[in-house]
């Protein structure tokens, strides 16, 4: 691991009685990029995020942030993160204003510093003019602002976010997503943690995916997408759909599953040019007429796919019912 | 850049005290905080007072030990549960600020509580009922260590993880209503037998109200010398077993 690095995780465990909820993972952050943490729920994120910025205490391993270490010299940690935890947990009985100004008297902020520093995070995040309102009254999208100019607050070098978009509208989604991007773009590094895999994909810099409290896969979305080249598919619509097309697409040769997406499926395969042409022969002598067409990529949820080894209920329930009927084990599967 | 004031401790010292006024302008008016903190202990000063023969006035030494005993231990266990249950206790957990300077604080909290409700009944007695303060530094004394010792109790109960004040209450007032039995609020210390009179010792009201009572010109039976180290001991005990529960926590959350 280098020494450059935002954050060194080594080893890092953590058990609840006899349940191990992180398996001595270990990695690093580089300095400046944006690195997600990606996983299904129970897998491990919060425990990670929650040992890495002080709440609780891991059982075994290390980490360092900014160089400090996260047991020895918490203080000197803890000057360096801004934090949004998954829960907006901002002070509702106080005002916007009060709850920017008591997170500047935590960070011990001189008077005249932390009245401006609020100002100028209200004015950024919209909300200078209801600054004086209680935050009981103010929406989910507006509580998840001010958590995240509260974490703002004292010029952190490293922003852990926990979920920040998730339950949230379009609107508050998109206005994050571009905050996140500026302030990473200002040198923060930042550490995300998601069940979002298109929000990892567009955003982070290195992806790790972790799953029962251990890290399955960490690399770049792209690097990561390019392990499970086998997952490329063919995606086509026709102008009908045909009955019927779930079970024949299936037995196309080298195509490995078939998955019906809304009012197209989509084949996957090793080698979507021969499939192409037998997409083709198949319109043709069904009298089909083909919409669209087209090659895909692996996406990075198929890598979570295959890592976190998660399986559609649908699917699973498929499985046995196919083994139940003598049917073998390529059934084809609708997502709604 | 970032801007903070030099000074280790005093930056501990400045934190802490503004999580004290935090929680006092959030959590004073919480109907747990003045039903447990105001109402018991005046509920338990009438039911107690009322239809005996000694003069009240002999009884406001008992009430202030009660208020402080109540009003200071309360407000521990009302904050940290509810802040437990809107995750905003982790924000001092991840704020840049040592544990003790934390617990310091919410302490402080329930010593300007606890001291702020037992100023009354001394008012009280002191017009009402022609209470005259004797001595004034065993007074001071005894509001400050008893205080003090008292709400950082709160603290050690409110390391009891739990999300609601209720479930920190429950247990705290296991301890703190047979307490009332020992300590020489119903029976004096003096017509204790020997046993009860080592209980009563070992309990940290007998000597908030012994030392009220000494304050107001009364008579104690340990003598304040005792009183003080007694309350100063179990000041220090229960911040030290405070601090130790909620680390506890820390490696079991």
């Amino acid at each position: 691991m280098s020494a450059g690095n935002a954050i060194e995780v080594s080893n890092l465990t953590k058990y609840y009685g006899n349940l191990l909820a992180v398996d001595h993972i270990s990695f690093g952050v580089k300095k400046g990029e944006i690195f997600g943490f990606l996983g299904p729920n129970g897998a491990g994120k919060t425990t990670t995020i929650r040992m890495l910025t002080g709440i609780s205490i891991p059982t075994e391993g290390t980490a360092t942030i900014m160089g400090y270490g996260i047991q020895h010299q918490s203080v000197a940690v803890k000057e360096q993160m801004g934090i949004v935890p998954d829960v907006s947990n901002v002070y509702n009985e106080l005002s916007a204003w009060d709850n920017l100004i008591f997170t500047g008297k935590l960070y011990d902020m001189p008077k005249a510093y932390r009245k401006s520093r609020a100002e100028e995070l209200l004015r950024m995040f919209g909300l200078y003019e209801r600054r004086g309102e209680k935050v009981q009254g103010f929406s989910r999208g507006m509580k998840r602002r001010i958590c995240i100019a509260m974490a703002l607050m004292n010029k952190a070098s490293i922003m852990f976010l926990d979920e920040p978009t998730s339950g949230l509208d379009v609107q508050s989604v998109l206005i994050i997503r571009d905050l996140v991007r500026k302030l990473n773009q200002q040198g923060l590094t930042i550490f995300l943690t998601t069940h979002n895999i298109e929000e990892a994909s567009q955003m982070c810099d290195r992806v790790a995916i972790i799953n029962h409290g251990k890290i399955a896969a960490i690399d770049t979305p792209e690097k990561l997408k390019r392990t499970v080249e086998s997952l490329q598919s063919v995606e086509v619509a026709f102008e009908t759909t045909p009955s019927g097309g779930l079970k024949d697409l299936m037995g196309l040769p080298i195509v490995s599953d078939v998955v019906k997406e809304g009012d197209k499926f989509r084949l996957i395969t090793h080698d979507p040019s021969s499939v192409l042409a037998s997409v083709w022969n198949y319109a043709q002598t069904n009298n089909l007429k083909v919409i669209t067409i087209n090659t895909l990529g692996p996406s990075l949820e198929d890598v979570f796919v295959k890592l976190t080894g998660i399986k559609l209920a649908t699917e699973s329930e498929g499985m046995k019912m196919g083994r139940g009927s003598g049917q073998g084990m390529r059934q084809g599967r609708e997502r709604q | 850049m970032r801007e903070t004031h030099k000074g280790h401790l005093g930056r501990e010292a400045r934190v802490a005290w503004a999580i004290a006024v935090k929680d006092m302008l959030t959590y004073y008016t919480r109907p747990p905080s003045l039903m447990f903190g105001i109402l018991f202990p005046f509920s338990l000063f009438l039911s107690f007072s009322i239809g005996r023969t000694a003069p009240l006035s002999a009884q406001i030494p008992v009430l202030i030990a009660q208020t402080l005993f109540f009003a200071s231990s309360s407000i521990g266990p009302v904050v940290i549960p509810m802040e437990r249950a809107n995750q905003t206790f982790d924000r001092f957990l991840t704020s840049p600020v040592s544990l003790l300077s934390i617990l310091l604080g919410k302490t402080l909290a329930g010593v300007v509580f606890g001291i702020g409700i037992s100023i009354v009944p001394i008012l009280v007695g002191l017009i009402f009922f022609g209470s005259q303060i004797a001595n004034g530094e065993a007074l001071v004394a005894c509001m400050a260590l008893s205080s003090i010792g008292f709400s950082a109790m709160g603290i050690m109960f409110a390391s009891i993880p739990g999300q609601s004040p209720g479930q920190v209450m429950m247990p705290l007032n296991f301890v703190r209503i047979p307490l009332l039995f020992i300590s020489g609020v119903y029976t004096p210390v003096s017509e204790l037998p020997s046993w009860g009179q080592v209980g009563s010792m070992l309990s940290p009201l007998t000597h908030t109200i012994e030392l009220a009572r000494y304050a107001l010109g009364g008579e104690t039976f340990f003598g304040p010398l005792l009183n003080i180290s007694v309350l100063t001991a179990y000041t220090a005990l229960f911040l030290f077993m405070g601090i130790r529960f909620h680390i506890m926590n820390q490696r079991k959350e």
